[in-house]
């Protein structure tokens, strides 16, 4: 041992001299390197950090708290999602414009994917629920049917309300998206259920009337 | 200062003196033997489990559904086995042997060490017995019944505390070591954590409620519970380290005033980072905050122990081409300075928004107690293995494929179940350019992990083999091998180096810089001051090891936990949230013996991809009638906490019997004997007599609870019914059926934000 003791790198201390009346060969060697400058710099760094941190953070302005952050982060969002379209009125003649705007239609496409699958099957072909993608229906009638359905449930529960839970653009969107749904015939759909009813009215021409039916939307002209 | 260096020099010649004398009979090692024997066995175990475990990920029917063997049960088993059989059998087996030799003598009773080890293997026995039935607490870092936490505390306090406060007492070297610094806060430190963490109300001998329901008691599983386990997975290991590491490369401790430093930093820091993994969570927000910087301040403290450790391995007499303990010991330490940096890293906020509750926490864990406890316990071990047994080992051959196997099992458990966490968030969080979810649909982050489930399986088992490999060589050994280690005579000299470094910290030879200098005294004094040779003093008298954790305890639970826990403040009160009805209580219990809350989280955090997939973020005033919280640490299914309404009781119905009719490649296995048994009404008031002694206000006789229960069953049963649902099945009525109590959970939960109060005050006007 004490042969390469005196090998050992700078800081260490042969001391045996100190104590060579004990008359071993062990070597008694004390080693304390000093600490390494950038350990004592980030751990500096991190302690010198936190409180003003702390304080910075929690000091009440506005805006720092998760649930503030949310909220700017979620309106973001939606003026994303919903910027061209504004808010919309949960009304028939808003899913009949949207069932012909397939851009909107994907953004439908997704709210359903979130939230109907688990019952509808990914493709719509119907599994606790009914197939929505033949041409027989078992709550609807005609098209603003479908709206009404999605707001206030149907079968006693078997299909929930989804009022509240989704909001009105969320509403007309999927309602539009369940009615594009017609016609598609995926491979896993069940067997149809309820009566056959008339197809979907044409897409609605004049200008006028889509503008009426987006009367809400901020990006109407006239609506000032 | 004269006399300090003959002080030093004589007590550097006592303890040499008596090392060499000392040779294996001065020391109890069958208590070393046994321990590390259970370690071996318990260790294939609680590896067989976790295999298990992975299986079930990638073969959800692969045990036939059977209840005992589902993922909720035997998650919990694997890792109650796997740390407090297999790592904390390991430590005690290593600190039995490492603590005689540091202080010089035998353990002060080596009845109570066999009692010790007796009794922990019947713990751990019980725990084994009790989780796969479901008797668990439900709480996250509690999981086990009460009865086998008291037990555990004792053996702990009692059997294994006093023996070792005793042993202290009785050294023949006064000055404690490093590793004994690290020990001493663990033995101190542990108990009382774990005792705090269960302030649970029994009501038999297998269930109790927490005291405080909500987010109290997540606070007190996490900043107590979660943090009793970082502590047993650091500092005692760290000591471990302490000891293994100069014995095996031959040179001392690299440097002390290092191990000072992050000792203490430790000792102080670790208790506050309790609250970082609950980021973004219905805690209060400064909690979170306090834990992040805690998080952060920890990570040189942390890299203190792999500086100290990597200096102390390198440039010894051992490299990796000639010692297999050193290869060991080598990647224990690069596993150490991975884990630990990425434990300062999720404790950032925004990191942890990402990664949380995704297989990340799982790469995380396991990186840690495979990578840095495991192997720093399998080179510990074939460190001993020829000293415990006196014979050389049976194959040099065998410890290198075990390493080979380790580390690549390792790397093959923890790189693909990393990658499958980063998709898995990746899918979770992250929205469309029409600002919508990019990946609505929860089953496809299950399927994007499949592959690496898979190969994560082929690292475990690796792992396993290689500990087979381990334990047949020890067996081997054992039993054929005769030649003698001839050990001792290395050993006496290094156990007297790694005294003497320590002993001859005594000041004198110390250059002060400062001695000549044109300058105060106070600056001299501040010189000597941040030398730390004060120290000196403080290793030589253990109790401030033990004073000063306890010390820190106390402050952190007057600063971070007393508010929490009894300011109103905290928890913001909701009018409209109200107690669970009678029957919403069973269901409760159902949850929590399915063992739904290892899959399902009960959280949902106020960022836009999760309040889009899950509803409204959840808000402290929702759980406090949660006795306990079921907020869950992993979604390998979707969030429930805004389960209620979401689909029709028929839905949830014939989801239970046969999840995957309704969602396909879903991993939930079927509970259709929640079908086909019936509700014990009876039992209903006891659920509320429970609820009632925490404080929840409940009306009525117990006749009228339980027909209140039944009522409600009665209507879910007939949403069941008239949505096509059968009225019976294998004579159980569907209105008696415990899958009518869940499903009355399940359809309640979260439900209550949102209901107008204003029937409430309607009430109120009309009393007043």
């Amino acid at each position: 041992m004490s042969d390469n003791q005196s090998n050992l790198s700078g800081s260490e201390m042969n001391t045996s001299d100190a104590s060579n009346d004990a008359g071993t060969d062990q070597g008694r060697v004390f080693r304390d390197d000093p600490l390494p400058n950038w350990w004592k710099l980030i751990f500096v760094v991190t302690i010198a950090f936190a409180p003003p941190y702390f304080f910075w953070f929690h000091n009440g302005a506005p805006g720092r708290t998760a649930a503030e952050r949310y909220d700017a982060a979620l309106a973001a969002n939606l003026r994303l999602q919903f910027a061209e379209i504004g808010e919309l009125s949960a009304t028939r003649e808003n899913v009949l414009k949207f069932l012909y705007e397939d851009s909107w239609l994907k953004v439908g496409r997704a709210v359903f994917k979130s939230n109907c699958v688990s019952c509808h099957g990914s493709e719509g072909g119907g599994l606790a629920g009914p197939n929505l993608c033949d041409d027989s229906y078992k709550n609807i009638k005609e098209i603003g049917d479908i709206l009404k359905v999605l707001q206030n449930g149907a079968g006693g529960g078997a299909m929930p309300a989804w009022q509240g839970k989704l909001s009105p653009n969320e509403l007309v969107l999927v309602s539009s998206y369940v009615a594009s749904l017609r016609g598609s015939n995926p491979a896993t759909a069940k067997p149809a259920e309820g009566q056959e009813i008339a197809a979907w009215p044409p897409k609605p021409v004049e200008q006028e009337k889509s503008a009426e039916a987006n009367s809400q939307s901020d990006s109407s002209p006239d609506e000032g | 200062m004269n006399s300090g260096a003959e002080l030093g020099a004589d007590m550097t010649e006592a303890s040499s003196a008596s090392f060499g004398e000392l040779d294996v009979k001065s020391f109890d090692d069958s208590i070393v033997r046994m321990f590390a024997a259970a370690t071996l066995l318990w260790g294939l175990f609680a590896i067989l489990v976790g295999l298990g475990v992975a299986h079930l990920l990638v073969i959800p029917k692969m045990f036939g559904g059977s209840e005992v063997y589902s993922f909720a049960r035997l998650r919990p088993l694997h890792s109650s086995v796997a740390l407090y059989a297999f790592l904390v059998n390991g430590m005690f087996a290593a600190l039995y042997y490492s603590v005689q030799r540091l202080c010089g003598v035998r353990i002060w009773s080596a009845a109570l060490a066999w009692l010790h080890f007796v009794a922990w293997q019947v713990v751990i026995g019980m725990a084994v017995y009790t989780l796969p039935r479901g008797l668990m607490q439900g709480r996250d870092h509690a999981e086990l019944v009460q009865p086998i936490y008291l037990a555990m505390i004792f053996i702990w306090t009692v059997l294994f505390g006093l023996n070792y406060w005793m042993t202290l007492r009785r050294r023949r070297i006064q000055r404690l070591n490093v590793s004994l610094w690290f020990y001493s806060a663990t033995i101190v430190t542990f108990p009382v954590l774990m005792a705090a963490s269960n302030v649970v109300l029994p009501v038999s001998w297998v269930k109790s409620y927490p005291l405080l329901g909500g987010v109290q008691d997540i606070v007190l599983q996490w900043c107590y519970g979660q943090v009793s386990v970082y502590y047993l997975l650091l500092m005692p290991f760290l000591g471990l380290m302490y000891f293994f590491v100069p014995m095996v490369s031959g040179k001392p401790i690299s440097s002390h005033r290092l191990a000072i430093v992050h000792f203490w930093a430790l000792v102080i820091l670790l208790l506050w980072s309790g609250s970082r993994n609950l980021h973004h969570t219905a805690i209060p927000e400064w909690l979170s905050t306090a834990g992040m910087l805690a998080g952060l301040m920890l990570w040189m403290p942390l890299w203190g122990g792999l500086l100290n450790g990597w200096r102390t391995l390198r440039g010894g007499e051992a490299n990796f081409s000639n010692s297999t303990v050193y290869r060991f010991l080598a990647c224990s330490l690069v596993f150490y300075a991975i884990s630990t940096f990425e434990a300062s890293l999720l404790s950032i906020k925004s990191v942890s928004a990402w990664t949380q509750y995704s297989d990340w926490t799982i790469a995380h864990l396991h990186n840690g107690m495979m990578g840095w406890n495991g192997m720093l316990a399998f080179g510990a071990f074939y460190w001993l293995a020829p000293r415990l047994f006196q014979k050389k080992l049976w194959s040099d051959r065998a410890v290198s494929v075990h390493f080979w196997f380790a580390l690549i099992g390792v790397l093959l458990s923890v790189l693909p179940i990393y990658v499958s966490g980063m998709k898995q968030s990746n899918m979770w969080n992250s929205l469309d350019e029409l600002g919508y979810l990019a990946h609505p649909d929860f089953i496809d982050s299950l399927n994007a992990s499949r592959g690496m489930w898979w190969a994560r399986i082929l690292g475990g088992s690796f792992y396993l083999l290689g500990l087979v490999v381990m334990a047949g060589n020890f067996l081997l050994t054992w039993l054929l091998s005769s030649e003698p280690s001839g050990l001792a005579s290395e050993d006496a000299e290094r156990l007297a180096m790694l005294q003497s470094s320590n002993d001859l910290q005594d000041g004198a030879e110390i250059p002060c810089l400062l001695e000549s200098a044109p300058v105060l005294d106070a600056a001299r004094s501040f010189e000597r001051t941040s030398a730390l040779r004060w120290h000196q003093i403080w290793e030589s008298s253990p109790g401030r090891f033990y004073v000063i954790p306890l010390l820190m305890i106390l402050i952190v639970s007057i600063v971070q936990l007393v508010p929490v826990l009894f300011l109103q403040s905290s928890v913001p009160k909701i009018a409209s949230v109200k107690p669970y009805t009678p029957l919403e209580l069973m269901g409760r219990e159902i949850y929590l013996q399915k063992g739904c809350y290892s899959c399902h989280t009960q959280v949902v955090r106020p960022l836009v991809a999760e309040t889009m997939r899950y509803g409204d973020f959840s808000r402290a005033g929702e759980f406090v009638y949660d006795f306990p919280p079921f907020w869950g640490k992993r979604r390998i299914g979707p969030d429930l906490a805004r389960e209620g309404g979401k689909q029709s009781s028929k839905w949830h119905w014939r989801h239970l019997d046969n999840p995957g009719l309704l969602v396909e490649g879903t991993l939930m296995p079927s509970y259709s004997d929640l079908l086909d048994s019936r509700i014990d009404f009876e039992r209903i008031p006891s659920y509320v007599d429970s609820a009632k002694l925490l404080g929840v206000e409940y009306e009525g006789e117990n006749e009228d609870l339980v027909q209140n229960a039944k009522d409600q069953a009665e209507r879910i049963a007939a949403e069941i019914v008239s949505a096509g649902g059968s009225i019976q099945r294998g004579g159980v009525m569907t209105l008696e059926s415990q899958a009518v109590a869940l499903i009355a959970y399940l359809q309640r939960l979260g439900t209550d934000l949102n209901t107008p109060v204003a029937t409430d005050d309607a009430q109120v006007a009309a009393a007043q």
